[in-house]
């Protein structure tokens, strides 16, 4: 596996694509950043294609001293959800689930209905609470390339990720009436 | 399942991801675009003269600049002649 340093060193000596292999490495985390952020399914990919674009033409501005790479692109990443959000009209959170649906979480249907439910919740988790979240838990990044990413103190993320974690269990929670 | 089960399996489901098979295709290609762009030089005389000679407002342009011109020269010269 070529180093990354490597790659976005032969792009910038005009090697284009080279630029093809931190493609392959990041397509995924950016376009599942981006639509988990947005809760867009329909336009995160050409979201993610301007993200893309954005890292080749500002490549030679990237510091690895600063910061690894893929912080320094989900930082574009979450820069260009947060612009496209605000674009956006609000999100329209309809209601969750009535409780009083018997549940049965083996079965397929209710399982639905509990990831809707999850999915309703973290949308209305306050924005920051939620990338902070999605950050840790579907990127698997790290509190600290969290915090640079977010531009805060490392405390600040934990503190963000524990409560929103708290929000989902508790919603999850009720939901099912307390079956644990 | 018990419920940190299901939060576990959402987790996990929210992780998966496909995308679309065209996609570094497409970014290469708007990178590519982007180098072409940047390549092509601020001012194009072919481009111009191009521009100028399929449009009959670009040519009534440059005939009236080119009379406002003239006529600004014969002023002067006339203006040069009288101030002597």
């Amino acid at each position: 596996m070529t180093h990354e340093t490597e790659i976005i060193r032969r792009v910038l000596e005009g090697d284009i694509e080279s630029f093809r292999l931190l493609l392959a490495r990041y397509e995924k985390p950016v376009v599942r950043m981006i639509r988990n952020i947005t809760y867009d399914k329909e336009s995160c990919e050409d979201l993610a294609q301007d993200v893309f674009l954005t890292a080749y033409e500002k490549l030679a501005s990237f510091d690895r001293a600063r910061s690894s790479f893929s912080t320094w692109l989900f930082t574009i990443a979450r820069n260009k959800s947060l612009n496209a959000l605000k674009k956006k009209k609000p999100l329209s959170i309809s209601e969750p689930p009535e409780k009083s649906n018997p549940h049965n979480p083996s079965d397929d249907m209710a399982e639905r209905e509990f990831y809707d439910r999850l999915d309703k919740t973290l949308q209305t988790l306050p924005s920051r609470q939620r990338r902070a979240f999605i950050l840790a838990e579907f990127e698997k990044l790290s509190y600290a390339e969290i915090a640079q990413i977010e531009g805060t103190r490392l405390g600040t993320i934990k503190s963000r990720i524990n409560r929103a974690k708290m929000k989902l269990r508790t919603a999850l929670k009720e939901f099912a009436g307390d079956i644990v | 399942m018990k419920t940190e089960e299901i939060y576990n399996a959402w987790k996990e489901q929210k992780s998966q991801i496909d995308v679309d098979k065209g996609f570094s295709d497409k970014v290469m290609s708007r990178i590519n675009q982007y180098e072409r762009q940047k390549r092509k030089p601020v001012f194009d005389g072919h481009r111009l003269i191009e521009l100028i000679s399929t449009r009959p407002l670009g040519k009534a342009a440059v005939v009236a600049a080119g009379a406002v011109i003239g006529f600004v020269r014969i002023a002067y010269v006339i203006y040069a002649f009288l101030g002597c």
